[in-house]
């Protein structure tokens, strides 16, 4: 009976262990302790790390390297939109919703991999500054939770069956958190930048 | 006869994930919000968009 039930939802029972591990961890303050330990590691990366030093040196290597963050946060926040407003069914209703979900997530995921790449390079030339910026902070949160929401738990659903056997309100919940992860996402990498 | 189709692990696994990040993020927003408007608060009085005491 346990095994079966462990064996059938898997995946549910390990978002449930997931979801309880973060209250326990916030509840005995885990991140709060962590926090003070991360400043030597921020501060290294900008002044010591050599992505730090070439961000500081080079003006014109690191707006180049933002360039490509930005334009790369662009092409997933239009692979996004496009899947996301089919699965609403507000754009692209002619196209069938399975080939274009598989379609823009191949472009997601390059754009997703260029875009931390070239952030990881704008957060070491300004380490000391966004260590101190909340929406820092709520900017990885939005993106690991969007990534890992994106490759465990959309896309398999999406590939697994046809959309229409899936029940509608399950696929506008998916599509609508969605996309108001990917817009936490840029609105806080904005405010970065306006801080 | 049972016409009810049965949810699948996945399809469980994203109502929940949905409802936990959608939750949060509408909480976290909402909070942005009110601590905004509590700003314009601060700094007017009180919320007047278009009789504003700094734009003459």
């Amino acid at each position: 009976m346990l095994n079966s039930l462990l064996s059938q939802y898997t995946r549910s029972l390990i978002l449930v262990a997931v979801l309880l591990l973060i209250v326990i961890l916030e509840v005995l303050e885990v991140r709060a302790a962590i926090y003070p330990g991360l400043l030597p590691f921020f501060e290294w990366a900008r002044s010591s790390s050599w992505l730090g030093l070439i961000g500081t040196t080079y003006g014109s290597i690191y707006a180049t390297v933002e360039a490509v963050h930005l334009l790369s946060m662009a092409v997933i926040g239009g692979t996004v939109l496009a899947t996301d407003l089919r699965l609403l069914g507000v754009v692209f209703r002619d196209l069938p919703s399975e080939t274009l979900t598989k379609g823009t997530h191949k472009v997601f995921s390059a754009a997703l991999i260029s875009a931390i790449a070239t952030g990881i390079f704008c957060a070491a030339g300004v380490g000391d500054k966004v260590y101190y910026m909340e929406v820092f902070w709520i900017k990885m949160l939005a993106l690991v939770a969007g990534s890992l929401f994106v490759f465990l738990v959309k896309q398999p659903l999406l590939n697994s069956m046809p959309h229409d056997e899936i029940n509608p309100w399950t696929i506008r919940l998916l599509a609508v958190t969605s996309l108001l992860i990917w817009f936490t996402v840029a609105a806080t990498g904005r405010w970065i930048g306006f801080s | 006869m049972d016409n009810e189709k049965k949810m699948t692990d996945k399809e469980i696994t994203a109502i929940g994930a949905g409802v936990a990040i959608l939750g949060s993020l509408l909480f976290y927003w909402f909070g942005q919000f009110i601590s905004t408007i509590e700003l314009l608060e601060l700094a007017y009085g009180s919320l007047n968009f278009f009789n504003n005491p700094l734009t003459f």
